[in-house]
């Protein structure tokens, strides 16, 4: 009885040794799949910043969602995380000890639905199913401003939301079941607004009232304190990745229709469309701020400096 | 007595995985969103039940299994009855069994989603092919396993095959029909949980596999293990009261 106590134990302290921090010269930034995340395909695809950091082994880690990310970040196995504000928000009003470092994207996100008879979101009716991602997503808390905005109730069409991943609700959408509006960014906006029977209600740009960016990249205090060489590499390399973007787009182009087997003409298409931006500041966090707190998705307020490296 | 003491030393693990736990937790190896100590998920819990709708979200996941589970096991009877008594549908059941048991409902749900929407009728399709196939398999082999010379001995007594099937093989197989449910209810659950949190809420709050979801986006980690310390209670729970007490009843019909 006693020596299984002390296997137990020993099996246990053997496991929590495995997990444990290291700190090596390796630096892992995860890549999404996305047009959003451009810039990060075209760095990871030129190299920018293997070049940069030649003493450092860079991990490309390929992750599907935000939870994910934060999760990997903290557990020590991601160094750079992409994504939107809000998300980002709430890890850090939970306790995670990280800023934003860089911006990377902004883009055009809307609701879209097929029903000719939904012209604002009053038109709604309560059986009216919604998917969007996830709860606390970007595309969430976007759809919450406009509620508050049109209904004054930032919660009115929560109990109508379903969860989830872009492609299931682009098919869902596009089934005619059950789900009536499609709360999403590119190519699926795209997509389905190409469709005629689809059209868009509310837009994220006119839910928010000011521009704002969409995919942000953000890292702990312990990278930013101990690896200032290699947090300067990567924010100098995503300003040089989205520089490149702008002076050679032929092979950006490129490059992007052959990481997402689509036509060259589709892709520019796409990242030209309007509202599809690449640039690293980071816009719109007061006032996601703000909203997230008013209707307490948030617990405390934030001023700029405290998420943002300075 | 072999209860009590079974109890007992359960408590003294459960006990030392606590003091484990806390020490862990107090040694802070892992960042308070990793690792919440015990009174942080039992505060957690707390509130999800009295502010939250974990209790209704417990009620709804079981509705929709009990409502799986039972038309799981009627097509289960159904086909082990034809199984049994018709040798064409048996080797076309062996078939369908070959190409179906091995899919995991989870990579059927981006289909189903096209095919029945994302509603109820979604995921009760993702349980009922959880549990139907392992079901089935368990009650023909238990058919199977019944003597010959029953069924001899009942065909000469003039029983037709309703009643072999009634009286003969299912009290005869009544083991293996418990443990076909034992699988079924445990299928029922993992695919219950796992197309929730690939999926999403059904329902106007979801299950158990939507709150832990949530507690997931919202980051609240000590929630993630309430979740799943539910899922573990009710687990001990079916297994001590309902399929414990089967067990015993069955064994005491035959001994």
């Amino acid at each position: 009885m006693k020596s299984k106590f002390i296997l137990a134990i020993i099996i246990i302290m053997l496991l929590m040794t495995a997990c444990g921090k290291k700190h090596d010269n390796t630096v892992k930034i995860a890549q999404q799949y996305g047009l959003a995340y451009a810039p990060i395909q075209i760095m990871k695809e030129k190299g920018f910043l293997e070049e940069a950091l030649p003493n450092n082994k860079i991990e490309w880690v390929k992750l599907s969602n935000t939870a994910a990310i934060r999760e990997a970040v903290l557990a020590d196995n991601l160094d750079v995380g992409f994504m939107g504000i809000p998300p980002f928000l709430i890890a850090l009003d939970n306790g995670m000890k990280w800023k934003m470092m860089t911006g990377l994207s902004s883009c055009p996100i809307g609701l879209v639905t097929y029903d000719p008879n939904i012209k604002s979101l009053k038109d709604f009716a309560p059986t009216d199913k919604i998917a969007l991602p996830q709860p606390g997503s970007i595309q969430h808390i976007l759809l919450a401003m406009a509620c508050e905005k049109e209904l004054d109730k930032a919660d009115a069409l929560d109990n109508q939301l379903v969860s989830m991943k872009h492609p299931d609700g682009f098919s869902a959408l596009f089934a005619k079941q059950d789900i009536k509006a499609h709360f999403t960014s590119p190519p699926y906006l795209f997509e389905e607004l190409a469709d005629e029977d689809n059209h868009m209600v509310v837009s994220g740009e006119e839910a928010m009232g000011t521009e704002f960016t969409f995919i942000a990249g953000a890292c702990t205090e312990d990278f930013y304190k101990n690896n200032q060489e290699e947090y300067n590499a990567i924010k100098e390399a995503v300003k040089k990745t989205i520089e490149y973007m702008e002076n050679n787009k032929e092979e950006t182009l490129d490059i992007l229709s052959d990481l997402y087997q689509m036509d060259k003409e589709k892709v520019e298409s796409y990242i030209n469309y309007e509202g599809m931006e690449y640039y690293t500041d980071i816009k719109g966090v007061d006032e996601f701020i703000d909203f997230m707190v008013r209707n307490n998705y948030l617990e405390k307020s934030y001023k700029s400096e405290e998420v943002i490296w300075q | 007595m072999a209860m009590r003491k079974k109890y007992l030393h359960r408590i003294m693990w459960l006990g030392l995985i606590l003091i484990i736990w806390e020490a862990v937790y107090y040694s802070n190896m892992y960042a308070r969103q990793i690792f919440p100590s015990i009174e942080q998920i039992i505060k957690s819990l707390a509130s999800s039940i009295t502010k939250g709708d974990l209790l209704m979200q417990v009620g709804f996941s079981f509705i929709i299994i009990l409502k799986g589970l039972i038309i799981g096991i009627i097509l289960a009877v159904l086909f082990s009855f034809l199984d049994y008594f018709f040798k064409k549908f048996s080797s076309f059941l062996d078939t369908i069994i070959g190409i179906l048991h091995p899919l995991p409902g989870i990579a059927l749900l981006p289909l189903v989603i096209i095919w029945f929407g994302v509603g109820e009728k979604a995921i009760l399709f993702i349980i009922i092919h959880s549990v139907l196939w392992p079901m089935t398999i368990n009650m023909k082999t238990g058919f199977r396993s019944v003597d010959k010379e029953y069924i001899e001995v009942s065909k000469n007594l003039g029983m037709n095959i309703w009643q072999i099937f009634y009286y003969v093989l299912i009290p005869l197989s009544l083991m293996h029909i418990v443990s076909g449910l034992k699988i079924g209810w445990s299928r029922s659950w993992r695919a219950l949980i796992s197309s929730e949190m690939v999926f999403g809420a059904i329902g106007p709050f979801g299950g158990l596999g939507w709150f832990i979801f949530e507690k997931r986006v919202y980051m609240d980690t000590a929630g993630m293990y309430a979740g799943l310390l539910v899922i573990i209670i009710i687990g001990m729970i079916m297994e001590d009261l309902i399929f414990g007490r089967m067990e015993k009843a069955c064994t005491k019909i035959y001994s």
